[in-house]
């Protein structure tokens, strides 16, 4: 049975991951690099479910059965994307070519002062986007997650960079959302991923690459409810040192009144989402980074 | 069942209307309950949305940063006694 991704156990062992930290540290990118491929052969002969849900998500991506070396590629540039944020998070931007795709609609929405949703997924590097903006940029910005997944190496990434730690708001509480509409109050960005469903939320469904499946509801009624405009922001790694930043405005979340007006522009709104992910994740196939059954529900 | 003061009565119209709960009447919230997850089943939306629906009402703002949002928002009871001592309105 395949479990959902925040029953998931975390992957690689701390020793595997001090390793490779040393290397990208010490060493340099270059060397931390030539490791990835190891790492990859490791993954796709243990990792049974992720070797699954890639081959699962290419097949219909492509049309056609996947090949196990796209699997290995989708594998690799995934690790790629995890070592990377060593150098994120460190401000090391130098070792990268950012590629800026509407970065004047982010900088017009933060001329009015009145906060912005940023609303991204787990297609290429949501921590590029995140380290960007508060290191590089220097954006007044949040983040909505749920903290407790992936503890081991959430623990060493916030040791790394503790100014981005910080900027998380922990999702679950009653008082959580509240954060969010004080931080946009003051004229801040929160960000949140769009695309995972987790426990004891609202869903509403979206079709993705010809399926139907579940998408949170929380993104939509959160734009909704705040009345605030919405960007789409994903941070796309199309191989060697370029990433692509791509921002595009989300259409406005209707203010509705009754519960069945609001279900239909919740999955309006989470429809025109999904249709923008796909859209990207056929121009980056590999940037897809769900490694669960995706279309479970 | 446990009697609810006027001003409990009031809430709970308050959360049913504001989360648009239609197939729950005041008579079935229990005032010590709890609101979020195993009792109404309220998540943070729903807090959210509730809060905005306070300070519209009551004319004032709860806070994330209250040491005492977990007492606060533990039940109806609670939720009332905390706009009971600090309603503007």
């Amino acid at each position: 049975m395949s479990k959902a991704w925040f029953q998931q156990r975390e992957r690689g062992s701390p020793l595997m991951i001090g390793i490779i930290l040393w290397v990208a540290q010490r060493i340099g990118r270059p060397v931390a690099r030539l490791l990835l491929w190891p790492i990859t052969g490791y993954f796709l002969l243990t990792a049974s479910e992720a070797r699954a849900a890639s081959r699962d998500y290419l097949t219909r991506l492509h049309g056609h059965p996947a090949h196990w070396w796209q699997v290995a590629r989708h594998i690799h540039s995934f690790s790629a994307t995890i070592l990377d944020r060593v150098y994120f998070l460190s401000g090391q931007f130098a070792h990268f070519d950012f590629h800026y795709h509407g970065l004047g609609l982010l900088e017009q929405e933060m001329a009015k002062q009145r906060g912005a949703m940023m609303v991204g997924a787990h297609l290429g590097s949501f921590e590029v986007l995140r380290a960007l903006a508060i290191e590089g940029m220097h954006l007044p910005m949040k983040v909505l997650m749920y903290q407790d997944h992936n503890q081991y190496l959430t623990r060493l990434f916030n040791r790394l960079n503790p100014e981005v730690a910080a900027s998380v708001i922990p999702l679950g509480g009653a008082q959580s959302l509240l954060a969010a509409k004080e931080a946009l109050e003051q004229g801040m960005v929160v960000g949140m991923l769009g695309d995972r469903v987790a426990e004891s939320e609202k869903l509403t469904r979206g079709e993705f690459l010809g399926s139907e499946t579940a998408f949170p509801a929380g993104p939509a009624l959160l734009a909704g409810v705040l009345q605030v405009p919405v960007l789409l922001v994903l941070g796309l790694y199309r191989g060697g040192r370029r990433y692509d930043i791509h921002i595009e405005v989300m259409p406005p979340m209707p203010a509705t009144t009754t519960r069945q007006e609001r279900e239909q522009a919740v999955q309006a709104w989470t429809q025109h989402y999904a249709t923008r992910l796909e859209h990207y994740a056929r121009m980056a196939p590999y940037n897809w980074f769900n490694f669960y059954d995706y279309w479970r529900t | 069942m446990a009697e609810l003061s006027a001003l409990e009565q009031e809430v709970a119209q308050l959360i049913i209307d504001a989360l648009n709960l239609e197939d729950v009447a005041v008579a079935d919230i229990e005032p010590e309950a709890p609101l979020f997850r195993d009792g109404l089943g309220l998540d943070s939306i729903d807090a959210l949305e509730l809060a905005l629906a306070i300070s519209r009402q009551y004319g004032f703002q709860l806070r994330s940063d209250d040491e005492n949002n977990a007492q606060i928002f533990s039940s109806l009871r609670a939720l009332s006694a905390h706009i009971d001592q600090h309603r503007a309105q």
